[in-house]
């Protein structure tokens, strides 16, 4: 599944400017710590965390997307800086557990 | 000198807090890592003629590297963190490196290494290498690749605006606005 798909299927809303890529699983985390030392490349992860510091961990471990979940306001300059590294924020109204039901529910993200 | 090339995996992970002090006496400023469950903000002590006091702390982590096809251990207990340089100062190194690097995508961070009252500690050529491997082994780097470099680059530490990846103020119940220069 690539996150062109992923925006089509589960409605989320792209804040930022970033090319499509494939996706290989997820990472639930509120903590950049927690990011840096447990994501895998090519995985989305989902956080309520809108400060500018997400991208550049996003950035750190090549996530493929940064789901904003709760329907959070993003600042701009947290887009700004998404945008300049070439990476996903897509936002969603649905809670963290929303969406993770909605996400398993899509089956394996991989072939 | 190990032929190996070197396969690097995290390995030690310890949480815990990075806690920022300052001694209102010398305006000196002393930074360390500790497990402790919630260091408490304010807490003041006396060493010598300095008189300590936590300013701010951090949430994040250290590690160390492990290579898994030799298993050569490389520690970074060391490691303060990483911080996310925002192009505050023209003129200043990192700033340069990054905009001379940008076109073909390569991103920078700059490491720092603890700072134990007026001494900084500086992370070895040697290590920011393996870092740099590491995450880069770590990524698609077909994308892109990530480059770390030291933190005596920056032009005038006390100016920079640099955002680093730590967890600030998830002990609160409201999330902080805006982050406090560190320096």
């Amino acid at each position: 599944m690539t996150t062109k798909d992923l925006i089509e299927k589960l409605g989320l809303k792209p804040l930022s400017k970033f090319e499509h890529r494939d996706i290989n699983g997820v990472f639930v985390s509120d903590m950049l710590s927690d990011v840096m030392a447990g994501a895998k490349s090519g995985n989305i992860w989902l956080t309520v965390q809108t400060h500018k510091s997400i991208v550049p961990a996003a950035n750190l471990v090549d996530v493929s997307a940064i789901i904003v979940t709760g329907g959070k306001d993003v600042p701009q300059e947290t887009i700004d800086i998404a945008s300049k590294y070439n990476i996903a924020i897509l936002s969603t109204n649905l809670p963290t557990f929303e969406l993770v039901g909605k996400l398993y529910g899509l089956g394996p993200l991989t072939k | 000198m190990s032929a190996c090339q070197h396969r690097w995996e995290m390995t030690n992970i310890q949480f815990g807090f990075v806690v920022f002090e300052k001694c209102f006496h010398c305006n000196g400023l002393g930074i360390y890592f500790t497990a402790e469950d919630n260091p408490i903000l304010g807490d003041k002590y006396r060493d010598g003629d300095c008189f300590w006091s936590r300013v701010e702390n951090a949430q994040s982590f250290r590690f160390d590297l492990e290579c898994i096809k030799c298993g050569h251990l490389e520690k970074f207990d060391d490691l303060m963190g990483l911080m996310h340089c925002t192009g505050c100062l023209p003129d200043c190194e990192v700033e340069i490196q990054q905009a001379g690097l940008e076109a073909e995508r390569t991103w920078i961070l700059v490491a720092f290494g603890f700072l134990h009252k007026d001494q900084r500690k500086l992370i070895s050529q040697y290590k920011l290498d393996i870092l740099t491997d590491y995450f880069n082994q770590r990524r698609d780097t077909s994308r892109s690749r990530m480059k770390i470099i030291s933190f005596d680059l920056i032009k005038d530490l006390s100016m920079c605006r640099g955002d680093f990846i730590h967890d600030v103020g998830m002990l609160s119940p409201e999330p902080p606005t805006e982050r406090k220069p560190l320096f």
